[in-house]
């Protein structure tokens, strides 16, 4: 039996959802022009993410077996509608800029992927800490992608200028290429740091 | 049979729990987006006319029009709620003109341009080169207003857009002609026409004969155009205009200037 600390923590290096299992790559590529964007993004897919792991715990033993994916994906929709209408109301600059991205995360594959695997099988409390840990993990994940981007792409980091005024963006970080190019620099350089941590 | 009874009830009972809370989260949220989205409206009002107190809508072409007024019912001017072509689909703006025809701000609402790149529409830089201009200056994407190295697709959407957002706000909202190259055959007697336009060098003439209420021949009687480059132009405009009867015709790839000159030289003899 895996500890607690270890059911957390895989989900941030071991088993992240983006560098380790390349899951949920759609987001990923797509809102991560800005560090903004990218932690808004990790943030709402970690709340959905927490809400239907909690519940499809809770009923893993209501909900039948040959109907589980519908019901899945019903309690997901709910969550993420909910996630949509709150950022509609109270963030709308972030809700316009993640758009249709905030909807799709019904689709994100790291969330019905730890419904199936993980919740139904578990009880509540590994359900939570599996969430927290993958949760954070995408976010993590999301906002490096981010400032990288938005440092190189745009001279600045949340927003903030840091490169100073001589410094000549490179637009192409900031263009889906660019999430493509950052994205495979990073993949490489965290298998290489894992490899050398002696982690598989 | 008990199985997909228990089935459909589970998923039933899940469906309308999820139904019951969402439709609490909307009666929650939607009166603060509703709430936000008319405090935005005001706030983009008030920012171009402070003094607004009265706003009337119109519709133009699927687009919506705001003429201000402030509390004396004085006419302050026109927003337009408008969109442009841009790289990543439709840009939605707000055009401000005054009642003098100049353009006193503009607010890019949504849009799917490339952040870090097309968004300069956004930025000041680039909008201060529209803002002040009036409704009678030249305002053409790259030849009156610059577009933006590496965003031109954006900028000169932009630009083309507020070009025709004037037009319409111009004559329909200030009372201002437009020139359009459009000519009501019904009120031109039969006979004999010359008229003179620029096309790639200035004073290019063309005589149209109208006959019966129709336009039956265009001369090309002088012009000083590049000889070969202007043939196409020469050779295939005057047919078309005959065969539309209108000057709404596509011009002539290659000789594009020639080709608007004749269009406007006979604009010129019928109008």
């Amino acid at each position: 039996m895996t500890t607690l600390a270890q059911e957390f923590s895989k989900g941030i290096l071991k088993e992240n959802p983006i560098f380790r299992l390349l899951l949920g790559m759609c987001p990923t590529l797509a809102v991560t022009a800005t560090a903004v964007y990218g932690f808004g993004m990790g943030v709402s897919a970690l709340f959905v993410l927490l809400c239907s792991n909690i519940v499809i715990s809770l009923l893993k033993n209501v909900i039948p077996a040959k109907v589980r994916i519908p019901a899945y994906i019903l309690i997901i929709a709910t969550f993420v509608t909910i996630v949509d209408m709150s950022l509609n109301a109270f963030t709308p600059d972030l809700h316009k800029a993640l758009g249709i991205f905030i909807p799709l995360i019904v689709v994100n594959c790291i969330i019905l992927g730890r419904a199936e695997a993980f919740a139904r099988k578990n009880t509540l409390g590994r359900s939570v800490i599996d969430a927290l840990g993958m949760g954070i993990g995408f976010t993590l994940s999301l906002t490096i992608l981010g400032i990288i981007r938005e440092l190189f792409g745009a001279g600045s980091v949340f927003g903030f200028e840091v490169m100073g005024a001589a410094f000549q963006p490179m637009g192409i970080l900031a263009t889906a290429p660019g999430a493509f190019i950052t994205l495979g620099v990073l993949l490489g350089l965290f298998n290489f740091i894992f490899k050398r941590l002696g982690i598989e | 049979m008990r199985d997909s009874l228990r089935m459909a009830l589970t998923l039933l009972i899940i469906g309308a729990l999820c139904g019951g809370l969402l439709s609490v989260v909307n009666g929650i949220t939607s009166p603060l987006i509703a709430e936000r989205a008319m405090a935005e409206f005001q706030e983009s009002m008030g920012r171009f006319f402070p003094a607004v107190a009265k706003v009337e809508v119109e519709e133009v072409n699927g687009e919506e029009f705001y003429s201000c007024y402030d509390g004396s019912g004085k006419f302050l001017g026109v927003v337009g709620q408008v969109k442009a072509a841009g790289y990543g689909g439709d840009i939605f703006y707000d055009l401000a003109v005054n009642d003098a025809g100049d353009i006193i701000g503009i607010r890019i609402g949504s849009h799917g341009e490339t952040p870090g790149i097309g968004d300069v529409i956004e930025k000041e830089p680039f909008q201060s080169r529209l803002i002040g201009r009036n409704f009678a200056d030249p305002i053409s994407a790259g030849v009156d207003v610059d577009v933006s190295t590496g965003a031109s697709v954006s900028t000169g959407g932009m630009i083309n857009s507020v070009r025709r957002v004037m037009n319409v706000i111009g004559e329909n909202f200030l009372g201002m002609e437009v020139e359009k190259a459009e000519i009501d055959m019904s009120k031109v007697a039969d006979g004999t026409y010359t008229g003179t336009a620029t096309g790639f060098k200035p004073d290019l003439t063309v005589e149209v004969t109208v006959s019966g209420g129709k336009i039956t021949n265009i001369e090309i009687v002088s012009h000083g155009e590049t000889a070969g480059i202007s043939d196409k132009a020469f050779n295939e405009m005057p047919g078309q205009i005959i065969d539309a009867q209108n000057l709404e015709v596509d011009t002539v790839s290659g000789a594009t200037m020639t080709s608007q000159g004749i269009i406007n030289a006979v604009f010129n003899a019928l109008k």
